[in-house]
């Protein structure tokens, strides 16, 4: 070959050098032409533009979370070989190696303990229901009854933030800031996501900000943590003599000035707060008249029952929820803790329920004689369940249960769920037989509800698209009207 | 200059544009629009001629001319004048694109075709030294891309038959949109249906599942499942079931993610299915007032050219205001939901505001706005209105009554609109009305059980009304967090329920609702005794006795100092802690207690002067599940010396049960002999010293919390 022409076509790597400055030259001079690219944030718009994804069954939500696990054979998954095999040991069989939490794992035995509690059936679909909860048993025509609810965390920490955000560690958004992304505030007067903490007298577990936060969306999707007091939400009243036009001068004229800091930093939390001072001032205007409970009738009162009127209890939080929902705040989040039940379970038991029976009910028939069930969808549930067998000594009238990740019950009313009783457990309540529903399956159920395609509904973050249901979850469509 | 020269610069040149070609291509769709570089697009059309002809060449040369080698500097010439021409043509159709919307998935592939070809092109300079039969191997693939994709581009600008052999076109196609009776239903509406959102998978292009929805024969014959019209087993039409499946199912047509039918067109298709699906009926040989006619009359295809993933819908956010939000019901949806909110903001003007889009809302909710006629008058021209929510709006149900001509309303709230069941029956009397909620404060199902059961049509909600139900009330609340009277204390009592009435004692006795003082101020508390209050109202059962004692302290030491001390953990201000007039909290950690366990708390008070007493009590901490288990025993003892001390007195007190669940405040007292003043007094409390066997602490010594010492 030519000794001339293979120089010419020979790459050292003087040549290769500079043809490769040219080369990034010419890197550079695109991305001067397609100014942005470097913006995650257009591709995001794109996200939530689309949304919803199909037509919705339910506009909005109120999750009544039963924090610290209610016991599901005590109230829901009726099982009389529990109690016909009182006191003998669970079959290893039964239990198949299945991972306990610490405080029964040295147990020596682990005796069956049937519920001390009277069940009967409700309902056209003949739902069972314990004597404890008489006022939720009536509405058992309205209530999607899902049986084999599962989850993989043994404790309340990662349980809960399980439940909570699709992820047993922290720092992934909520629920409730997913909803708030994705189909944003129905009344821009109110935050789209607010949280309501209740405490019974049973033993209680923390609840924590971590499980209605914002992870790495935005933060003005956080939930808004009402306060328990006759305020909930604190500093809402002027000081004497501002008047509220002085106000909204003050506001335009910070706004200006984040304005052009933001211009400057370009911080996108600076952008957040100008909103949330935009959304505090007309909070101002909203929240007192939501809020206020005194003005409800007294047959409303009678209804959720006379704790309603008493701010902080869980009967308040209800009412109150439903006041806020129908105001068009998207996620209504109700804590109420203290269904944790190692031990004393009948005397605790019976105290949560009475906490909880009276207004759970009430709010879905409230709701459904405005006229707003149909688009509200209403979940009641805790973090997992609770052993069949006993935590501590059995005895005729005591016992306690510890934690059971392997099936649980949880009930919906509502936005597009279908009433009945969904999913069989086996005979010893310990595992399930038919239509097991993960979290991840929960979670893609209620987003499908809320006319989200989970699979379609992600967040880009450091790299990765995020989703509420992580890289799992399927629709539920049994429980579908 | 020379043709050595010009190369050179001509391989720079493509080192320099192909990385702006990539980076392009990659982002171009989510680039901002520019309308400088845009203009550039058009020279795209101008010159990607060249280097299809340049390429043929090529080709031509390395399959069938490679033995017989142009001067070098000849064939590099030609080599690299094909890149750069092919490279920046590739470029400019990446600047085209952004311009015109053509069909998105032929852009794709010419895209990324343009792109490749761009970058074989450029490739081709550098394999000169490759063996001939490499050569023309490269030549061809060449060729293949450079026409597959090049074609691609013909398909957007001439049409997806631009090569295709000439048929006669569908007949339908240039009827679209005549208002003109002599049609057939099939023409008028039917085949447009199709044409916009079936055909372009179940055409001639694609034809997914053996279907092809473009002329009458093949819609007849139907695709791999049958026949699509009729049904079969009692089972409606296949057509119909695909179209009325959920979106999320994955036999649902269209797919989730096209063009969805509208609410008309699924009308039109499931009526003119269950009318036999007759392709030569036409519509004036339909009864005029047909429903199936008259909707084929009314309707109107969409335009075609529309991107399939997008929606021609109006934007919403003019008519969104703080008060009032206006949403569709989900993207890609023609029907819109408005909410409006905050009733004290509530203008007319908002309403009247929508006029644009009253015929796609088909919910709308106006809870709590202070309504007019006038606005019912505008509400009642919102044609499509399927629900509407009207509680509290202040209204009567005779200003409500033109919504009654919204055919299509079925679902409506009324609650706190003030009726009986007399205007209620000549409210939903003719009413399209299928489901009314009326709740209020006053209906009783019983008053309108004879109404509900002579209207089957309208499904009358009434709610519960639990005005004659009598429950207890809750107790009131004592509002004074300090339980020690220094002087005086004020103490108010709270109740949440309105008209409840408030009586209390501070005799001990308990409250009655005739004799007790009703409570209407703050109550003054000067010494030690027990409040105890009690709530009643009209038609409620009264409630529980609240009770809160309050101490007096008599008498404060002029000193006082700890013998034992304290666990490190829980030493509170010290001594002082005993008599700082503080109660300790719920959470002992707060630093308000002094807690013992592994020693007895032993502590001295002194006066100056010699001091008579009459009782000592302790406030003391108890919560089992913590350790924390109640005094034993309080020993006192006497001295005027401060070192000998006298016995004077001792009292015990009884352990924890295992059933004895108490946790909080507890008073534990024990009273001085008569008659006798000491100026140093000694006390010692005792905890357990073992805890009993059923608790989990067992063996160990427990806690005592105490806080506070009252002398009198």
């Amino acid at each position: 070959m030519n000794e001339f022409l293979e120089h010419g076509l020979n790459q050292n790597r003087r040549k290769f050098l500079s043809k490769l400055s040219l080369g990034i030259g010419g890197l550079a001079l695109g991305s001067l032409m397609v100014p942005g690219i470097f913006d995650a944030s257009n591709e995001e718009d794109l996200f939530t533009n689309v949304l919803p994804h199909f037509a919705p069954k339910a506009k909005r939500i109120i999750y009544l979370f039963q924090n610290g696990a209610p016991s599901q054979l005590d109230l829901f998954d009726y099982k009389p070989l529990l109690q016909k095999m009182q006191g003998s040991e669970l079959p290893a069989s039964i239990r198949n190696g299945q991972r306990l939490t610490g405080m029964t794992a040295n147990q020596a035995k682990f005796p069956l303990a049937g519920t001390k509690f009277n069940f009967s059936q409700h309902g056209s679909n003949g739902a069972w229901f314990s004597e404890t909860l008489p006022h939720i048993a009536s509405m058992a025509d309205d209530l999607c009854i899902v049986k084999t609810m599962y989850t993989e965390a043994i404790n309340h920490d990662p349980a809960l933030t399980f439940f909570q955000t699709g992820s047993q560690v922290g720092n992934r958004p909520s629920m409730g800031s997913w909803i708030s992304y994705g189909l944003g505030s129905e009344n821009k007067n109110l935050p789209a996501f607010c949280v309501l903490l209740s405490k019974g007298k049973g033993n209680g577990q923390g609840v924590y900000s971590k499980l209605w936060n914002n992870g790495f969306l935005d933060s003005i999707h956080q939930g808004v943590q009402f306060s328990s007091g006759e305020e909930p939400v604190k500093y809402l009243t002027d000081p004497e003599f501002i008047k509220r036009t002085d106000k909204r001068v003050m506001l335009d004229e910070i706004a200006a000035l984040n304005q052009e800091s933001y211009n400057k930093i370009g911080d996108p939390e600076i952008v957040t707060k100008i909103q949330q001072y935009e959304l505090a001032y007309r909070m101002q205007m909203a929240v007192p008249e939501i809020t206020s409970l005194q003005n409800e009738p007294e047959s409303i009162v009678k209804m959720y029952g006379p704790e309603c009127l008493i701010p902080g209890t869980y009967a308040a939080n209800c009412l109150l929820a439903r006041k806020l929902s129908e105001n068009g705040v998207r996620f209504v989040q109700l804590y109420h803790q203290g269904w944790d039940t190692h031990g004393n379970l009948p005397k605790e038991l019976e105290g949560q329920c009475k906490d909880v029976d009276q207004s759970s009910a009430a709010l879905i028939k409230d709701l459904k004689q405005r006229g707003l069930l149909d688009e509200t969808l209403i979940i009641w549930g805790g973090e997992f369940g609770r052993t069949n067998y006993c935590q501590g000594a059995l005895t005729k009238d005591n016992y306690g249960r510890d934690h059971h990740p392997k099936c649980f019950t949880i009930w919906m009313a509502g936005g597009g769920v279908k009433p009945g009783v969904f999913g069989e457990t086996d005979d010893f309540g310990y595992n399930i037989n038919s239509l097991p529903v993960h979290v991840h399956d929960f979670h893609a159920t209620v987003m499908h509800l809320m006319g989200v395609d989970h699979e379609r509904f992600t967040f880009k973050h450091q790299g990765r698209r995020y989703r509420l249901t992580d890289v799992a979850g399927k629709v539920i469509n049994e429980i579908i009207s | 200059m020379q043709v050595n020269k010009i190369n050179k610069w001509g391989e720079g040149l493509l080192w320099l544009l192909n990385p702006i070609l990539i980076i392009l291509a990659i982002y171009i769709d989510s680039s901002k629009s520019n309308r400088g570089i845009e203009w550039l697009g058009k020279l795209h059309p101008l010159l990607l001629h060249f280097p299809i002809v340049l390429g043929i060449v090529i080709v031509f040369y390395l399959v069938f001319l490679s033995h017989k080698r142009l001067e070098l500097d000849l064939e590099k010439l030609l080599f690299t004048g094909n890149a750069v021409l092919a490279t920046l043509v590739a470029l400019f159709g990446l600047f085209l694109s952004k311009q015109d919307a053509y069909d998105k998935t032929i852009v794709d592939l010419h895209k990324w075709g343009g792109v490749a070809i761009a970058l074989i092109s450029w490739a081709l300079l550098y394999i000169a030294y490759l063996k001939i039969n490499w050569k023309r191997v490269i030549g061809i693939i060449y060729l293949i891309v450079l026409l597959f994709f090049t074609h691609k581009g013909a398909q957007l600008t001439h049409g997806e038959e631009v090569l295709a052999f000439p048929t006669s076109a569908p007949a339908v196609a240039q009827e679209i949109n005549k208002v003109d009776s002599s049609l057939t239903v099939y023409e008028k509406a039917i085949a447009p249906i199709f044409e916009q959102k079936c055909v372009s998978c179940h055409g001639t292009e694609k034809v997914k599942g053996k279907l092809q929805l473009n002329t009458p024969e093949f819609i007849i014959k139907g695709g791999k499942e049958g026949n699509l019209l009729n049904s079969v087993n009692n089972k409606e039409a296949l057509l119909l079931q695909r179209i009325h499946l959920p979106n999320a199912d994955e036999k649902h047509m269209p797919p989730d993610g096209k063009l969805q039918l509208s609410l008309e067109e699924l009308n039109l298709l499931n009526r003119w299915i269950k009318a036999g699906g007759d392709f030569k009926k036409k519509i004036n040989e339909l009864a005029k007032t047909d429903t199936l006619a008259l909707l084929a009359m009314a309707y109107k295809a969409p335009k075609k050219g529309d991107n399939n993933n997008k929606t021609n819908a109006p934007d919403l956010s003019t008519f969104n205001t703080s008060y009032c939000t206006v949403n569709y019901s989900y993207y890609g949806s023609e029907e819109i939901f408005v909410d409006f909110f905050q009733g004290t903001f509530y203008k007319t003007e908002s309403l009247k505001k929508l006029e644009p889009i009253k015929e796609k809302v088909v919910s709308l909710n106006m809870q709590g706005m202070p309504l007019t006629k006038e606005d019912i008058s505008i509400i009642s021209t919102f044609p499509n209105l399927r629900k509407l929510n009207l509680n509290y709006t202040q209204l009567t149900l005779n200003e409500l009554s033109p919504i009654k001509n919204l055919l299509k309303l079925k679902n409506i709230s009324i609650c706190g609109i003030d009726l009986n069941p007399a205007t209620l029956a000549t409210f939903i009397e003719k009413s399209p009305f299928s489901i009314v909620h009326i709740w209020n404060n006053n209906a009783t199902e019983k008053e309108y059980a004879s109404l509900m059961a002579n209207n089957q049509k309208t499904k009358i909600i009434i709610g519960d009304n639990l005005n004659d139900q009598i429950l207890q009330l809750t107790s009131p609340i004592i509002e004074q967090d300090s339980s020690i009277i220094v002087t005086h204390l004020d103490v108010s009592l709270k109740h949440f329920m309105k008209g409840a009435i408030v009586r209390y004692t501070n005799d001990g006795s308990d409250p009655d609702s005739i004799n007790s003082p009703i409570y209407t101020k703050k109550i003054l508390i000067t010494k030690s005794g027990i409040l105890k209050t009690k709530a009643y109202k009209q038609g409620w059962h009264s409630s529980d006795i609240t009770e809160k004692t309050f101490y007096k302290s008599e008498i404060h030491p002029d000193s006082i100092f700890l013998v034992t001390h304290p666990d490190k953990k829980y030493m509170g201000k010290g001594a002082k802690t005993l008599i700082d007039y503080e109660l300790g909290e719920q959470n002992f950690s707060g630093g308000k207690w002094l807690a013992y366990k592994d020693s007895n708390m032993v502590f001295v008070t002194s006066f100056v002067e010699p001091k008579q007493l009459n009782k000592a009590s302790f406030n003391a901490f108890i919560d089992m599940g913590a350790y924390i288990f109640p005094i034993i025993s309080i020993k006192m003892e006497g001295s005027n010396d401060g070192k000998i001390f006298k016995y004077l007195n001792e009292a015990t007190f009884p352990s924890l049960e295992k059933t004895n669940k108490f946790r909080g405040n507890k008073s534990f007292s024990c009273t001085f002999p008569k008659d006798k003043a000491y100026k140093f007094y000694r006390f010692t409390l005792l905890n357990v010293k073992k805890i009993p066997k059923w608790h989990p602490g067992k063996g160990k010594p427990a806690w005592i919390f105490v806080d506070e010492l009252f002398l009198d």
